[in-house]
């Protein structure tokens, strides 16, 4: 029983880590779902919101202002990929990734070329810390990480119903009609990707604040947990949320439940060596799942004399 | 409707067996993590749990690690159980590893490499902590005018080697040298610090330095290359990325026929003539002793000085071969 006691007593912290991804998750979800585009600046993102977080803090700026600093950093590297994609006629993928690389220098840069700047909880005012995650205190980092995901929800749902918002959602939908409709598609991918680099960055900037550094790794794989907290929250959640906002919403539990499961791999005792190839087992078991759900309700169509019926009710 | 019965039945049958994993196939003495708080109430606590988080696999952390197992079960026989987790690279995996460690209650956490001591430090302030494979503490957890004592919960063992002892080792062997080049890896935190403390004192005696900083292994060889066409000598500092690299880098140097003086064992035996060397086995060693005594209650790890192992000097002797190098006086070769 050790062990689910342990497990009770690490849900906290794995909870408070997914609902900061689950931000960064909700920024992949608009360049993955709503425009149809696969960026991959995202781990170079997150790790500039991260650091321009971190050193704005031990300069002495307020941390609201240093996370919003760290959005706008965000917004800028969107804006570059955008720029590629659009202005250089470089497909998106590659734009990330050229993006990806530069950030890193740019990381570096930022954190005045040192890999690794802390920034402890005793020395500055941070707005959250994995210090305070068990306590039962205005510090615990939950409700703050509850309030500003339910926030950028609420902003988001409002974004998207506004013109601008549709005419984004147009743009992934169908490029083609959205062009013959006067959409300048172009335009709206680059604000799509700005709108989610900024959300990735925000994200790094709280994770930076949580884990009490910023490193210029932090971001490396960085777009598996994305993709992987927005495909587990569409195959658990797809059929009973329909609303926009609750898929968002579903997208963040996503992400909250690939760390819970990434904490019990931990507590399970498993040689740790082993943790990237478990995790990538996890990811596949979630995709595979509703492509054979699909199959296993493909196969009731068949004709009576194929099969002799089927297994399923 | 039958679908979903079963799978809900099948999904409640799988957390039912994750109940049946009470057992962790590392715990000697079987009583797991719950023996902290059941043994509180004696007074006399003779079991313990430590944490290891390591940050990546890397051959010098592996060393240090076993040398902290060696050490600690050689001083508490039986009495510890330990949990050695690797974070794979990746920093975000050390907070979720503490995190881990932190709600397990256990009696030590153990971390190896910065990344791993920066995410101790942000998850408890109560747990002790003792850092090992750090280069400067006082950089790793930004704590102004260090004095050499961290205090509050943490301490640990430092891999730094005289610096100054280093750059006089540049001159000892190549008192000709002019130009020198800084050889390391921008994305480890303790390179950079060694580098421009080596700069300094190279300065100071009137040599000209310059930094190469790649990146990861892509693209060692081609900053090596800048290195040595700029530099008469290239000093390495303890680069985890470089000691991982260390043939590519001699493919690089030796061709060019230039000389490397190196911050550690491993990288020179790789690819350098002379280093000041520490082994990171005994630092290992040199933690897991901390460790007994902080667990035992023999020492207070808030007034615990960050401790160092002795250096000593060490030559490549095949190297020096290559490079038509006479070795200087009073400097062992490097064994194997």
């Amino acid at each position: 029983m050790s062990f689910l006691t342990s497990l009770m007593n690490a849900l906290p912290g794995a909870v408070a880590q997914g609902l900061v991804w689950g931000i960064m998750a909700i920024g992949v979800y608009i360049t993955y779902r709503i425009l149809d585009v696969a960026d991959l600046t995202v781990d170079g993102s997150l790790a500039t919101g991260g650091a321009a977080c971190v050193m704005l803090i031990r300069a002495g700026v307020n941390p609201w202002l240093a996370v919003l600093a760290a959005m706008a950093a965000g917004m800028l590297a969107g804006l570059v990929t955008g720029l590629f994609h659009t202005r250089c006629g470089i497909p998106a993928i590659l734009a990330g990734i050229l993006t990806q690389l530069s950030l890193y220098s740019i990381n570096l840069r930022i954190m005045d070329s040192k890999a690794n700047q802390a920034v402890s909880v005793d020395k500055y005012d941070l707005l959250l810390s994995q210090r305070y995650v068990r306590t039962m205190s205005l510090d615990n980092p939950l409700p703050l990480l509850l309030v500003v995901t339910v926030v950028v929800i609420g902003i988001l749902y409002w974004f998207f119903g506004t013109e601008k918002g549709s005419s984004i959602r147009a743009t992934g939908a169908n490029p083609h009609m959205a062009r013959a409709q006067g959409i300048d598609t172009n335009a709206n991918i680059v604000l799509g990707l700005m709108l989610s680099n900024g959300l990735v960055a925000l994200s790094g900037a709280l994770l930076s604040q949580y884990q009490g550094s910023s490193d210029i790794n932090m971001g490396r794989g960085a777009i598996v947990i994305g993709l992987a907290a927005v495909i587990i929250g569409e195959v658990i959640f797809g059929k009973i949320f329909r609303n926009f906002a609750l898929t968002l919403l579903a997208v963040a539990i996503g992400a909250v439940i690939y760390y819970i499961v990434l904490q019990i791999v931990l507590q399970l005792g498993l040689n740790t060596n082993d943790l990237k190839l478990v995790t990538a087992l996890i990811v596949a078991v979630f995709l595979a799942i509703p492509y054979w759900k699909g199959k296993m309700f493909r196969q009731k169509i068949q004709p009576q004399s194929a099969k002799g019926g089927n297994g399923n009710a | 409707m039958k679908k979903k019965l079963i799978a809900t039945l099948l999904s409640a049958a799988m957390c039912l067996s994750l109940a049946a994993c009470g057992q962790k196939t590392d715990a000697p003495a079987g009583s797991g993590s719950g023996s902290g708080a059941v043994s509180a109430s004696n007074g006399e606590k003779t079991q313990y749990t430590v944490g290891i988080c390591q940050l990546v696999q890397h051959v010098a952390l592996d060393a240090a690690t076993q040398g902290f197992i060696d050490a600690l079960n050689e001083a508490l026989p039986g009495q510890v159980t330990i949990e050695n987790k690797n974070a794979s690279g990746e920093p975000n995996n050390c907070a979720t590893i503490v995190n881990g460690f932190v709600s397990e209650g256990v009696d030590l956490i153990m971390a190896n490499a910065t990344g791993a001591l920066t995410a101790a430090a942000s998850a408890t302030a109560d747990i002790p902590i003792l850092g090992t494979s750090i280069t400067a503490y006082g950089v790793a957890l930004d704590i102004d005018n260090f004095s050499g004592t961290v205090g509050g919960n943490i301490s640990g063992t430092s891999d730094l080697a005289d610096l100054s002892k280093q750059a006089d080792m540049i001159l000892e062997w190549f008192p000709e040298t002019q130009k020198v080049g800084l050889l390391f890896c921008s994305a480890e935190p303790n390179s950079k610090y060694q580098i421009d403390e080596v700069a300094k004192h190279l300065a100071d005696k009137g040599i000209e330095t310059k930094e190469f900083a790649f990146t990861d292994t892509n693209d060692v060889a081609s900053v090596t290359q800048a290195a040595a066409d700029y530099s008469d000598v290239v000093y390495i500092p303890t680069d985890n990325i470089a000691a991982s690299n260390t043939e590519a880098i001699a493919n690089v140097l030796v061709p060019a026929g230039v000389p490397a003086i190196c911050g550690e064992e491993g990288i020179c035996s790789g690819c350098g003539v002379a280093t000041l060397s520490i082994s990171y086995y005994d630092l290992g060693v040199t933690t897991g002793k901390m460790a007994a005594k902080i667990l035992t209650g023999e020492a207070d790890i808030s007034t615990m000085p960050i401790e160092y192992t002795d250096a000593t000097p060490k030559y490549n002797a095949a190297m020096c071969e290559q490079l038509d190098i006479t070795p200087v006086e009073g400097y062992t070769a490097i064994e194997g």
